[in-house]
């Protein structure tokens, strides 16, 4: 990466710098199915943020406040997130509402979020303005406006103007320093239960110039990504890290590319791109539901990794992947992987460049019972992919419940410690003191190291991940215990693997009185628009007799017990085992 | 209106039934209809009637009724 700028300051100064140095350079390119490509260079993009910033702070928008941005992506999402840095505000990205959400669990969840984040001002649509307004005002709220920036005219003037307004005019743009925070992060979840992870310049700086180093990234370095700004693996890994490395990112709107997902390899075709990182379920995805049509004049050549990331990394989807793209020019050493979380900014293991994950065929027995023991590959093998080596300025531990370490081979539970750690999760000291001991994160993931490769195979935590997003079963059993037919308390959502999509999909296990199959039958549907209405996908509900939930010592239905009992009923009781 | 044959692929690759499907339903009213199984309608309806959509026309659809009249005229275009 010797040509890559990598020095120090805010990162608002590391985007001056790029800017000043190679302003004609291109920067974000948004790409839009059927229409030209919206390319930002560095010194345009720096500029509208500018002027962005500049009419941020004539609204009222001051250092240290927290800006939730929720908005649909577009083509100045780019400049408006970097001027709220530039103003000193704590920009948080937030996922755009699905319309299948209900406008009162929104606001819930935006009113928890308030309650941890701070959450000071939120930029976003006139389309939103009925469903936040209540949020203003009403004693409980942080929040202290709404803000309009892609369509009230002071903000839309002045950046057609391209003249930055007074009287911000003659006042710094930038008073951060170092230590500053830069961003905060949620994960998922909509009731509240997200936990904020709050990450400054310098922790983000330095991750992301390790990381590309790593990575190897180069000037003739492009990224392309299809994936959503309020995750870490869209944030960090295709919008900072370009950004601060000063090497240009295409990116595709998450809800164009999910409609279309040949978009991505067209873009990447298309604009010679090097680097994306999809989650895994994205792999099989592609690899089954592009048609040829659609592939037309595509080449993949250009493409040095392509990273399986966020989701664990499964070995059939990797290899359908490959061997549907081969014939299109994607090499297989480009087929990469990483393991990362916003609570280490991002990565902690990666890949080598040119060097394929290492697998191994494990015994799958020995395996449940924290065993690696490999064997020669075969239909009763596990294969498990590594998500590659250590990525300078990060350690990782492998403990038992003791936290005694474990040698090679063992399952356990993988801690990390990493220079690029979060300081904890903002106004949550209870579950930043559960999350850390002595100074390790406690992932709540299971793995193995082998070699200088790190496996990671399962969870400790009962979250759910489905195409990349986490589900707390905790939001989706509380809607679910209020439905009519359903005893209250006695419900478990868990995750089920669906092979075929190369993911999890969320089932559901409820104990009711019902017996009438006309009733139970539309017990099943209101479970399922419950979900919708959280804007979660129900995939398999499954009702069960009264006493049927085992419980576990703390008096609630234990969810991995009970998933174990369901999946062992389904296959021997098929009237209980109704799925969708 | 949404015919009888549209509505019958919809509903099974979701694996609904007995759910009303019209000009003006969004797939977002529709249980299971998600962003993620967008792709296995649009998918299922090309193979049901033997067309062939393109990235731009299926990202202009916004409603059951869309996917009628984009259905409608590419049969239309079939020899």
């Amino acid at each position: 990466m010797s040509h890559i700028h990598t020095s120090v300051g805010t990162m608002w100064d590391r985007w001056r710098e790029n800017a000043d140095r190679a302003p004609d350079s291109a920067a974000v390119v948004h790409w839009k199915a059927g229409e030209a490509p919206r390319r930002w260079t560095c010194g345009e993009l720096i500029r509208t943020a500018e002027i962005y910033s500049a009419a941020l702070t004539n609204s009222g928008i001051e250092k240290g406040q927290v800006c939730a941005i929720i908005v649909r992506h577009n083509a100045l999402l780019y400049p408006m997130y970097m001027a709220c840095v530039s103003a000193g505000a704590i920009p948080a990205i937030l996922a755009y509402p699905n319309p299948r959400l209900h406008p009162e669990k929104f606001r819930e969840g935006l009113e928890g979020m308030g309650r941890r984040s701070g959450l000071d001002w939120i930029l976003t649509e006139r389309a939103l303005e009925d469903v936040l307004q209540p949020l203003l005002g009403d004693g409980r709220s942080t929040i202290k406006g709404l803000h309009f920036p892609f369509e009230d005219s002071n903000y839309l003037e002045v950046v057609q103007s391209g003249v930055r307004p007074g009287p911000a005019q003659s006042a710094p743009l930038i008073t951060a320093r170092e230590s500053d925070p830069l961003l905060l992060q949620h994960s998922s979840g909509t009731t509240g239960l997200q936990k904020p992870v709050l990450l400054s310049h310098q922790t983000v700086l330095e991750h992301v110039t390790e990381y590309g180093k790593f990575l190897a990234v180069s000037p003739q370095d492009k990224i392309v990504s299809w994936l959503p700004l309020y995750h870490d693996m869209g944030l960090i890994a295709a919008l900072h890290l370009p950004l601060a490395l000063g090497i240009p990112t295409i990116q595709i709107d998450p809800f164009e590319w999910v409609q279309a997902p040949s978009l991505l390899l067209e873009a990447m075709s298309v604009e010679r791109a090097t680097l994306t990182w999809l989650p895994n379920f994205a792999f099989s995805m592609m690899a089954d539901k592009i048609q040829e049509e659609d592939l037309e004049g595509v080449t993949l050549d250009s493409c040095r990794m392509v990273i399986n990331c966020s989701e664990p990394v499964r070995y059939r989807d990797q290899e359908k992947f490959f061997n549907r793209f081969a014939p299109r020019g994607l090499k297989r050493e480009a087929l990469a992987s990483c393991y990362a979380m916003a609570e280490t900014t991002f990565a902690v293991t990666q890949t080598p460049p040119g060097r394929e994950p290492s697998t191994l065929a494990v015994d799958p027995k020995s395996l449940s019972q924290g065993v690696a023991r490999p064997v020669a590959e075969g239909s009763t093998a596990r294969v498990c992919v590594s998500s590659g080596e250590l990525i300078p300025g990060c350690q990782i531990r492998v403990v038992d419940d003791e936290f005694n370490d474990l040698d090679d081979g063992r399952v356990g539970e993988v801690l990390i410690k990493s220079s690029f750690m979060f300081d904890g999760y903002r106004n949550y000291p209870e579950k930043t003191a559960a999350a850390i001991r002595d100074g390790w994160y406690l992932t709540g993931d299971y793995g193995f190291r082998y070699g200088s490769d790190y496996y990671i195979i399962g969870r400790k935590k009962d979250i759910v991940i489905i195409a990349g997003n986490n589900i707390y079963p905790e939001d989706v059993e509380a809607v679910i215990n209020d439905l009519k037919g359903v005893i209250p308390g006695r419900v478990v959502a868990f995750g089920e693997e669906d092979a075929e999509f190369g993911s999890e999909r969320l089932s559901i296990v409820a104990e009711t009185p019902l017996t009438d199959e006309g009733e139970r039958r539309q017990l099943r549907m209101a479970i399922i628009k419950a979900g919708m209405g959280i804007d979660v996908s129900i995939t398999n509900v499954y009702l069960v007799p009264p006493r049927f939930l085992v419980k576990s010592s703390a008096g609630k239905p234990s969810r991995s017990a009970n998933r174990e009992r369901v999946l062992r009923w389904r296959e021997s009781d098929t009237t209980m085992g109704t799925r969708r | 209106m949404i015919s009888d044959e549209l509505k019958a692929v919809i509903l099974s690759t979701l694996k609904l039934d007995g759910w009303d499907l019209t000009d003006t339903t969004l797939a977002a009213e529709v249980p299971g209809w998600d962003s993620l199984s967008h792709i296995n309608v649009v998918l299922a309806v090309e193979k049901h009637f033997g067309v062939r959509f393109r990235s731009a026309e299926v990202l202009k659809l916004k409603n059951v009724g869309d996917l009628q009249r984009l259905v409608d005229s590419k049969l239309a275009q079939k020899p």
